[in-house]
């Protein structure tokens, strides 16, 4: 059944995504995040921990490197020998970008990551063996693992903290790769309601959690094949394009382009789905 | 007319050659030089210049094994990539060509390698039943010479290799 | 010129002096066998540890999350390569002298492969679910990635190691028959008339035997090649800054070869002592070993300096920050050991008087297999403790004791395979010694008999 279902579809299956495609039909979720905006409150991170039922390691196993946070904000500082340090830092909320060509997916020897119709990079917890080649493959490293069974381990979810997991997500063992999913609980939750009422989702209804509870609005999330979007009008603005070649067009003009919106490591041509809106710098002006 | 075996063994492939090479230029009757078997310690190709030509048909396994090895592989590979499920990874058609080849190739080997032996096994006859002549010298340093007769030549072939030095002969009744 | 083996050696002598080897053994072989079995015992324990409380007692942490298992992983791939270089490679270019050694050689080759087999596992953050790797027909339908090297590997070394197994028995069904036939009578007779398979040694046989030996060793040449390309693969398939290089497989088979080599040394000279191999496993024959070792080392130094130099050339920025941190980061001691180890060390081989000195040959390679073992350790660690950019940078690890102590127990797995085949199963190719000594002694009376013809020919014409 499957030899004859192949050689039906061969050229479907022989199409390259998303270089050939066109990306996506339906949905398409991407982000975008204005680093000016961002403060550097870590609201983001602390929401995704809460959403999403990531445990709390503790200090040791924090400095250790074994951290869960799906969301993390890196801070850098310009070495400008001023007098205050710190009033230079600058953030970089960094997640799972939900790359379109992921470098995270091919290397899976089980299969447990895969892409969606709607343009994620899933993370399937069952099927997930443990080898790690997601994570060693990852250009961005936010791929998280399991080091230890969290659910059993003392001081995670101490007694009544456990009323506070989302019974929508699941709470996962050792051995297991996790990272950020675009909160697709949120996203299957909207979809099932649109699709009840004979619709799409409208660009608004469904937030993530990092961008529901970002002070400054520095993160806009929304379905990039809509061109009504917010997120999709900020990236046509930006003239980012989804799967461009490993430069963007308009940094190849003479003279690079003042538009703020990149992608991080666009060389690699993983094609990633967050563009960030660069900070305009203190010492630009 | 009964089948006697007999065993002749000789100290050394010159002796044992050349009384291969009596019996087979000669007529005896009761005597089919395709009863005759050489037993040796070690493999002696030039053997078969005086055994005649004798097939050996394992390569036939070998091709057959390698290519059906490969065709398979990538039929699975393939039809798995392209079942139902067909999830996209990583920016790669749905069935990728190199990683199905590379595959491919190692099942190409793997067929050969399993079939090749099978063969070898079916052509060569083994597990063999043990002989109802055997001498553990064949293993040690002597050559041993199996034929395969009818009574009435038995005096004849022991002539000869007696001629031969032949250091011991085994003998036999037959069924 | 001193000889590969002595020509006059009898057959039965050959016989005799390898079916002693397999007499009940000394108390020697119990004290090292309870040793190898403790060692085991430790890996053992750490990885009973690991596989209760997490991966994260092995010190490994995001972005370190491959550690020594998968180096030592590749390092007991490589020194499966050794078995066939000997048996096959060295067959079809028909170098004789490889017959005393391969047998031992290819046990190697199996148990190394059945060592790594382990790691496997003992790297999997699940791993009684690893059973998801195999391409079987589930309810789900769902199969494994076929686009991963990882699982490249999972089948490229199923293939190999049945291979080995494989052609390590076919090759052994003649002596397999010695030993049913000259051995007494007991368990072990009862086992080697099993698995001789009633081989008597007919033309039959031995024309069907020769033509299998060579396809399947024609087979396992490429084989062997591809499998530690794909183990390689699994560095050069990414980008990891360090790691995708395109000189990465043939870097690695080099490696392998090396290591084979090397490991092929080091039991060369154990098995001569311990079983008095002397007469076959001989000098000249270990200056062929180490003058071929030395070649693949400066093969594989060559490889070594061609990644090196094909980063510094190159205008990739990550993997020249990645190359400088190896020489001068954290890990530098290490990765300088290695190249003292791998290129440096070879060339004590290249002393004449030393070559067949066995103190020195024994240390000098344990010494190469140590370079060989920190390589995979310096492909590994230093990668990602400088990823490509500042927020991965500086990341630091080390094992931890429960890393070092399942590493550890793989040794004494390995030793606790090959001493169990040692006594069990001839170490040395009764047969194929009997056929190196056969068409050595033919090829020595023809030139002895050539030399009597030029004789007496000159002996005419001078008396005219």
């Amino acid at each position: 059944m499957s030899v004859s279902n192949m050689l039906e579809n061969w050229s479907k299956f022989r199409h390259m995504h998303p270089v050939d495609d066109k990306p996506h039909e339906e949905y398409k979720w991407a982000m975008a995040i204005d680093l000016d905006a961002c403060s550097g409150c870590n609201a983001c991170s602390v929401a995704c921990y809460a959403e999403n039922n990531l445990p709390v390691v503790g200090k040791q196993k924090f400095d250790a490197g074994q951290q869960m946070h799906w969301m993390r904000i890196e801070r850098y500082w310009d070495d400008d020998g001023r007098e205050f340090p710190d009033q230079g830092a600058q953030f970089m909320p960094m997640l799972c970008q939900q790359c379109e060509a992921a470098p995270c997916e091919t290397v899976c020897p089980v299969g447990a990551t895969n892409h969606t119709a709607d343009g994620l990079n899933s993370q399937v917890y069952n099927r997930c063996i443990g080898s790690r080649y997601c994570s060693a493959n990852c250009p961005f490293k936010v791929r998280y693992f399991n080091w230890y069974d969290y659910p059993t381990t003392d001081n995670v979810w101490p007694a009544e903290m456990t009323q506070q997991l989302n019974p929508d997500v699941t709470v996962r063992g050792k051995g297991v790769m996790e990272k950020c999913t675009f909160c697709v609980q949120r996203l299957e939750r909207a979809k099932n309601n649109a699709r009840t009422e004979g619709r799409l989702v409208h660009d608004g209804e469904v937030q993530t959690a990092c961008q529901q509870a970002c002070p400054t609005s520095a993160i806009t999330f929304g379905n990039l094949v809509e061109p009504e979007s917010k997120v999709a009008k900020k990236w046509a603005h930006q003239q980012v394009e989804l799967a461009a070649k490993d430069v963007q067009a308009k940094d190849e003009q003479e003279g690079g382009s003042d538009l703020r919106g990149y992608r991080i490591f666009e060389e690699l041509r993983a094609y990633p789905s967050v563009m960030y809106l660069e900070r305009v710098r203190e010492s630009a002006i | 007319m009964s089948q006697h075996h007999i065993l002749a063994l000789f100290n050394n492939f010159n002796e044992a050659e050349a009384a291969v090479s009596e019996l087979r230029s000669s007529t005896i009757k009761g005597f089919n030089f395709d009863d005759l078997t050489m037993k040796s310690p070690i493999e002696h190709p030039e053997v078969e210049s005086v055994l005649g030509e004798r097939s050996a048909n394992v390569q036939w396994f070998t091709l057959f094994g390698a290519l059906f090895g490969g065709i398979t592989a990538f039929a699975l590979i393939a039809g798995s990539q392209g079942n139902f499920f067909s999830q996209l990874k990583g920016g790669k058609p749905i069935i990728p060509i190199p990683p199905d080849l590379v595959l491919t190739y190692e099942m190409f080997i793997l067929g050969g390698v399993y079939i090749t032996v099978l063969g070898f096994l079916v052509c060569a006859g083994l597990p063999a039943r043990r002989s109802k002549l055997y001498s553990a010298k064949v293993s040690e340093d002597q050559i041993g010479l199996l034929v395969k007769v009818d009574q009435a030549a038995v005096v004849t072939i022991k002539s000869i290799f007696t001629k031969h030095q032949a250091l011991e002969i085994q003998e036999e009744a037959g069924k | 010129m001193e000889k590969d083996i002595r020509e006059s050696i009898e057959w039965a002598k050959i016989n005799g002096d390898v079916l002693k080897s397999l007499e009940s053994p000394r108390p020697l072989f119990w004290v090292i066998l309870v040793i190898a079995l403790s060692m085991f015992g430790v890996g053992l324990g750490c990885e009973i540890y690991q596989y209760q409380i997490g991966m994260g007692v092995a010190n490994l942490n995001n972005p370190q999350v491959w550690g020594l298992y998968i180096a030592t992983f590749i390092f007991w791939i490589g020194m499966s390569h050794s078995g066939t270089l000997l048996s096959a490679i060295l067959h079809l270019m028909h170098a004789d002298w490889r017959k005393p050694i391969y047998r031992f050689a290819e046990a190697m080759t199996t148990f190394s492969l059945m060592t790594a087999g382990l790691f496997v596992m003992v790297h999997l953050g699940r791993l009684w679910q690893f059973y998801y790797a195999i391409p079987y027909p589930s309810e789900r339908w769902v199969w494994p990635n076929f686009q991963s090297p990882l699982l490249w590997d999972a089948m490229a070394i199923f293939t190999y190691l049945s291979s080995s197994v494989i052609f390590l028995f076919i090759g052994m069904i003649p002596d397999l028959a010695i030993c049913r036939d000259h051995l007494h009578p007991g368990w072990r007779k009862s086992l080697y008339t099993v698995l001789s398979l009633g081989w008597e040694g007919t033309d039959r046989q031995w024309r069907n035997f020769r033509m299998t030996y060579l396809t399947v060793a024609c087979f396992l040449i490429p084989l062997a090649v591809s499998v530690h390309s794909i183990v390689a693969s699994d560095f050069a398939m990414s980008q990891q800054p360090g790691w995708h290089v395109t000189s990465f497989p043939p870097y690695f088979v080099a490696g392998a070869l090396y290591s084979g080599c090397a490991a092929i040394i080091t039991l060369f000279v154990i098995l001569r002592y311990v079983f008095k191999f002397e007469e076959y496993m001989t000098l000249p024959i270990l200056k062929k070993i180490v003058r071929l070792t030395f070649a693949i080392a400066m093969v594989w130094t060559y490889l070594n300096a061609v990644e090196f130099a094909s980063v510094w050339y190159s205008h990739d920025e990550a993997s020249k920050a990645v190359l400088i941190q190896k020489a001068t980061g954290i890990y530098a001691p290490f990765w300088w050991m290695m190249n003292f180890c791998g290129s440096v060390v070879p060339f004590v081989m290249m002393i004449k008087r030393l070559q067949t000195n066995i103190p020195v040959m024994f240390a000098v390679s344990l010494l190469l297999n140590l370079g060989m073992w920190l390589e995979r350790w310096m492909i590994v660690s230093p990668t990602f403790s400088h990823g490509y950019y500042p927020y991965l940078w500086d990341n630091n690890q080390w094992p931890t004791l429960v890393q070092w102590g399942i590493v550890f127990g793989s040794f004494g797995w390995f030793t606790l395979l090959f001493m169990g085949f040692c006594k069990l199963f001839p170490s040395v190719s009764m047969y194929e010694v009997k056929e190196m000594v056969y068409h050595r002694s033919l090829a020595l009376k023809h030139t002895e008999r050539n030399l009597a013809v030029n004789a007496t020919e000159l002996a005419e014409k001078g008396a005219h």
